[in-house]
């Protein structure tokens, strides 16, 4: 009797061994095994590491509740970034349209960049658009990026056609913070206030024709913005 | 054959013919009406102006193009309307006040085109035709076939050895049972395989010490081999680690090059903090809505059920976001030890390292992305001992640069930094413990 109880327990830590190596194994989106995990998933919570608390000391529910908490968050409502670089002192204000209809053409009436236009600056605007933009709007502004010819993506106008070729700078950069109808969504969370104006420079490049458009001093325009004007002229 | 059944066949064959003699008279009368040379240029001037808020057969931004003429009919002046809509609006024109309502009050940028080119677009609007589904989907390479084949002929040959020996032990065995009988002997007892190899091992003693010690070598080495791969989920020596996600985002897809059919999309448009921050950053929903907005079919219909996964997280109903959005739980696939500190920021922006280099193919050969490197510490410091710090045009290495071109020979560590030509990143503290570990 006791024999054959053994003999039972003895397949059954078997099988459940068996069962246990297959379960480790066949589960895609487990890693493995790892030496020492205490080691590996400290209690400290980090961007998209949250590993719980140690599941030895806390109830499994628990810990699996602290692994599953959004770890992604949009920033609090009303703060904008702040650098407290003097050079920088102007991309410190909060933006003064709103995102309707009325705002973009404020914006193109009376925003001006608040940093010049010169070949350093249309440089690192290239290499920026080269990463941000060009996949749809194409090497040159013709509207021709790899998204359009091979993923059948609505077309965008060229930046030197009748539509975009005078567009005035302060309507693009209302586009890239809010987007633009369906087919251009916002990048504001992608590039900085510096690095929108900077591709808006290139821009500009490109709509001249690929050669500079002459040099144009900084917050030149009397009627300036309130974030513009409001800014401490640099050095 | 009963009469009714037989009528009944030849009137459904009438009425076969019959609605093929009438659909086809329907297609000729379309193609007669389709003039190629105005098409193409109504395509032109459609994809240079409209095309960013319209599309001939679904609404976008703005309305389905198709068929605007019939719909303007008798109602107001198209032509006015498509050159200059806000002006129109000002003529108090009632269906087109009724359109800028529906559309949600977003005005139509004023467009500098002849009526003839106008013609030329409604042309094409109304005679478009869908083009061709692409030639399959982006170009996959099919996954290589292993290259550990040579351990299993191995074991073949060595299983094929196996089974000469025990028959030709057998054949032995019985031979020599047969001597016995033919002598008169009492035939031996068949001990089995294990009896036999048992008494074989007690008559040769020394070959049996060698063989075991040989095999206990053997499996401690094989178990030194598997624990070194505990915890190493990339790599040569392991399948790498490549969880099932939520959404099948495709990165050959979107990153693979263009000419082969692929989008080409920068990898920092996604992961835009990989520049900028300790993170590359797993982008949020809205950077895949600024595509997918006006994307909303994948190159099969399972993509398309893809993209309709991110709507459902979003909340986009294919106009605006009335859905409750929620968070979508990617599974992360590069898991390094807490004890480590890594900064995507160091290496790409300082470091200039492509990103290919820790990730592998995945712009060529990775519909899912996997773990490509295998993030064991051996990995980080031979690469950190082999790569050469780009200086030149480097802004975060001015100092140390003036320094090194200044003093060249005066100082002892600079002369041995110099020592081979090139400075690595273990010379400049790329092998120090707390270079990582803090």
């Amino acid at each position: 009797m006791l024999s054959r109880t053994m003999r039972n327990l003895h397949q059954l830590i078997g099988l459940s061994g068996a069962l246990l190596l297959a379960s480790c194994g066949s589960d895609p989106n487990s890693p493995g095994i790892e030496y020492m995990p205490d080691m590996y998933r400290s209690p400290a919570v980090e961007a998209y590491v949250d590993f719980g608390q140690d599941p030895y000391y806390f109830e499994d529910s628990l810990v699996l509740a602290q692994r599953n908490t959004q770890s992604a968050r949009l920033p609090v409502a009303g703060t904008i970034p702040f650098s407290a670089n003097p050079d920088k002192a102007q991309f410190n204000f909060p933006y003064p349209y709103p995102a309707t209809v009325e705002g973009y053409e404020a914006a193109g009436l009376n925003l001006r960049s608040p940093i010049p236009m010169t070949q350093e600056n249309v440089d690192k605007g290239k290499v920026t658009y080269e990463k941000f933009c060009l996949h749809c709007h194409g090497t040159t502004g013709k509207g021709d990026g790899p998204v359009v010819n091979n993923g059948k993506y609505p077309q965008p106008p060229a930046y030197d056609g009748s539509q975009l070729g005078t567009l005035p700078e302060g309507k693009m950069f209302h586009s890239l913070t809010f987007g633009k109808n369906i087919a251009m969504g916002s990048h504001a969370g992608q590039l900085s206030k510096e690095e929108r104006w900077m591709v808006i420079q290139y821009v500009k490049y490109l709509q001249a024709g690929g050669k500079m458009p002459g040099e144009m001093p900084a917050t030149v325009a009397a009627d300036s913005t309130q974030a513009t004007a409001a800014a401490p002229a640099t050095k | 054959m009963p009469l009714p059944s037989r009528f009944s066949k030849n009137f459904t064959g009438l009425l076969h013919a019959t609605l093929a003699f009438v659909l086809l008279l329907s297609v000729t009368t379309a193609h007669a009406q389709k003039d190629p040379a105005l098409y193409g240029q109504g395509e032109k001037v459609f994809k240079g102006n409209c095309a960013a808020c319209h599309k001939p057969d679904k609404d976008m931004t703005g309305p389905a193009l198709k068929g605007a003429k019939a719909r303007w009919e008798g109602k107001g002046d198209i032509y006015a309307w498509i050159k200059n809509s806000t002006a129109y609006l000002g003529t108090g024109n009632a269906y087109a006040n009724a359109l800028f309502t529906q559309w949600a009050k977003s005005p139509m940028t004023a467009n500098a085109v002849t009526d003839a080119e106008i013609d030329a677009v409604l042309h094409y609007v109304d005679n478009y035709a869908p083009p061709a589904p692409a030639q399959g989907g982006p170009v996959t390479t099919a996954p290589e076939p292993e290259s550990s084949t040579a351990w299993q002929w191995l074991l073949i040959l060595g299983l094929l050895f196996l089974v000469v020996v025990l028959s030709l032990g057998g054949v032995k065995h019985q031979l020599g049972n047969a001597v016995r009988e033919v002598e008169g002997k009492q035939p031996e007892a068949d001990l089995g395989f294990w009896g036999n190899l048992g008494r074989w091992a007690g008559n040769n003693k020394g070959w049996a010490s060698v063989l075991g010690l040989l095999l206990v070598v053997f499996m401690v080495l094989q178990a030194w081999d598997w624990a070194f791969n505990i915890g190493v989920y990339g790599g040569d020596t392991v399948e790498h680690y490549k969880p099932t996600q939520p959404i099948k985002f495709n990165h050959t897809l979107h990153a693979g090059k263009a000419d082969k059919n692929n989008l080409q999309i920068n990898c920092v448009y996604c992961h835009s903090s990989a520049e900028k921050s300790k993170h590359a950053g797993i982008p949020s929903a809205n950077v895949c809505m600024n595509c997918h907005q006006a994307v909303n079919e994948g190159r099969s219909p399972e993509g398309t059920a893809e993209i309709q996964k991110i709507y459902a997280h979003t909340g986009w109903d294919g106009k605006a976001y009335t859905g409750t959005p929620d968070a979508i739980e990617w599974v992360k696939v590069h898991n390094l030890p807490d004890h480590v500190a890594f900064s995507h920021a160091t290496h790409v922006s300082v470091g200039k390292i492509e990103c290919q280099k820790c990730h592998g193919p995945i712009d060529e050969k990775m519909d899912v992305a996997e773990q490509w490197a295998p993030l064991t510490m051996g990995w980080c410091i031979q690469c950190h001992n082999e790569t050469e710090v780009q200086m030149a045009g480097n802004g975060y290495y001015d100092e140390i640069h003036r320094r090194l071109k200044e003093t060249p020979m005066g100082n002892k560590e600079l002369r041995e930094y110099l020592e081979d030509e090139k400075i690595t990143v273990k010379e400049l503290g790329g092998w120090e413990c707390a270079k990582c570990h803090y």
